[in-house]
């Protein structure tokens, strides 16, 4: 008898916690669905390595780089290296979501470059589980500069290329990093015992330290760097010296539609060859400099 | 006397069985925040809902990453900035439509009842009491209530220079067709 009556007031209490769990009925059945990671970077480049992130669909991106003149070079006389930048513009669009397309010109050796950055993987979980976003950029370069030595030249020699391969994984809101497999190739070296290919492997971290506010860490170390001549001091034998790896610390700072990159680094040819492959600032000789990376994004194509 | 239990038994049974429980998984909720500078709008067209007529309970459930924003980089910014959805993915809003007894799904007609109940989002909870339209056209019951949040309540910080961007005040549109 008893039991039966603890079955109606179990009853009843089951009546009523449906009731209340109308919440929890929802819950139960939504779909099941994939959880793309979004924002693992702020900007579309850490510092010198390209991030995985890309503008939107139909958004057109215009960026300015500035890599001021070395601490070493007379730096308050040449205003805190102002007077010495090295400077490079970029605009790219993307028709696609997975998909942008770009332009550059960079001062250094008067480098006009054409790149593209395709999605491969996005980092997601649910339904759909990657651990990684994986990105590709492809990039050739053209150095414009005059060569006054009057010989003749096939325009192919100017070439260089860049392909980094971006995986990068986003492991809490605050903290992200990526390591980025990167080949550069010269068409033309200087000298026959040069690589015209370098290998190099591109390491990025960031931490988030307010919402709009992160400290980002890149090296980019190579395996196979070219040797550059060092002309000898007071009469003694010219040498030879290593291409440094670029190494760079800086802050991205987030206003709406712009990224403020501001950080210190070796490498200030700005464009990616130059820089990866073809570096000859050393961290540890002092030859370091400011630069800065803005973007500014304009929506050409709005969604709806 | 044990056929009495059982008949109330499973009366209460067949009670929470008959429960009239109408639900939807495509409700539609968007905000606007106007300010000189830009009108901001957003559009969720993922949202479940499911309103029992039986004592006029009902539950929304609203996936923040499901937000359209005409503008990718807006889209980013109210995830990540804003509402932080990798740490609060839903929001929620549950209570109960006073007078719901009124509603009958035999006959088309329109009420304006006052639902009152408890909005979740930003991991703040906060009372809402506000007035809901119903319809009911072919038997089938539809819901559309307006109404302004502050995004201070829910603890969504805009920051001093945004602010001619972005205004607290939001205006809300619920919108649910139930099947």
């Amino acid at each position: 008898m008893t039991k039966l009556y603890f079955l109606l007031i179990l009853a009843l209490s089951l009546n009523l916690r449906a009731q209340d769990d109308l919440l929890a009925e929802l819950e139960a059945t939504s779909l099941p669905a994939t959880e793309y990671t979004f924002a693992t970077w702020k900007g579309t480049k850490v510092v010198n390595l390209q991030t995985n992130e890309m503008p939107g669909e139909g958004v057109l991106q215009y960026t300015i780089l500035h890599r001021f003149g070395a601490f070493n070079q007379d730096f308050v006389y040449n205003f805190f290296g102002l007077d010495n930048a090295q400077v490079r513009l970029t605009l790219d669009y993307s028709p696609k979501e997975w998909l942008n397309v770009g332009l550059g010109h960079t001062g250094f050796l008067k480098t006009y470059d054409a790149f593209a950055k395709y999605r491969l993987t996005r980092q997601s979980k649910g339904e759909k589980n990657m651990p990684v976003s994986i990105t590709g950029f492809s990039s050739v370069y053209f150095a414009n500069q005059r060569f006054n030595d009057g010989l003749d030249r096939n325009p192919a020699t100017r070439l260089s290329f860049v392909n980094e391969l971006i995986i990068a994984r986003k492991f809490t809101p605050n903290i992200s990093a990526q390591i980025v497999p990167t080949l550069v190739h010269f068409n033309l070296v200087e000298t026959p015992n040069d690589n015209n290919t370098i290998f190099a492997l591109g390491l990025a971290a960031r931490y988030k330290i307010t919402k709009m506010h992160a400290i980002t860490v890149e090296y980019v170390p190579q395996f196979n760097g070219n040797s550059y001549p060092v002309p000898g001091e007071n009469g003694a034998a010219p040498s030879s010296e290593k291409f440094s790896n670029a190494l760079s610390i800086g802050m991205d700072i987030e206003t709406g539609g712009h990224v403020f990159q501001l950080f210190v680094t070796n490498a200030q040819g700005v464009a990616e060859p130059y820089v990866f492959a073809q570096n000859t600032g050393s961290w540890l000789e002092g030859d370091l400099h400011f630069g800065f990376n803005i973007s500014r994004v304009f929506t050409i194509k709005k969604k709806k | 006397m044990k056929k009495t239990l059982f008949i109330s038994l499973g009366l209460v049974f067949s009670l929470a069985v008959s429960a009239q429980k109408l639900s939807t998984r495509s409700a539609e909720v968007s905000f606007f925040s106007a300010t000189p500078v830009e009108n901001i709008d957003a559009t969720n067209q993922q949202v479940s809902s499911i309103l029992n007529l039986d004592n006029g309970q009902f539950a929304f459930l609203v996936p923040i990453k499901a937000f359209q924003f005409e503008k990718a980089l807006m889209q980013e910014h109210f995830n990540e900035n804003y509402m932080e959805s990798g740490q609060f993915p839903t929001a929620k809003f549950t209570g109960e439509i006073a007078n719901y007894k009124k509603i009958s799904l035999d006959k088309d007609g329109r009420y304006t009842l006052v639902l009152a109940g408890t909005m979740t989002m930003h991991g703040v909870s906060k009372e809402i009491k506000q007035e809901v339209r119903i319809t009911v056209k072919n038997g089938k019951l539809s819901l559309k209530s307006d109404f302004n949040i502050l995004a201070s309540d829910y603890g969504v910080e805009i920051p001093a220079t945004k602010a001619d961007n972005i205004s607290n005040s939001l205006a809300v549109k619920v919108s649910a067709t139930y099947d």
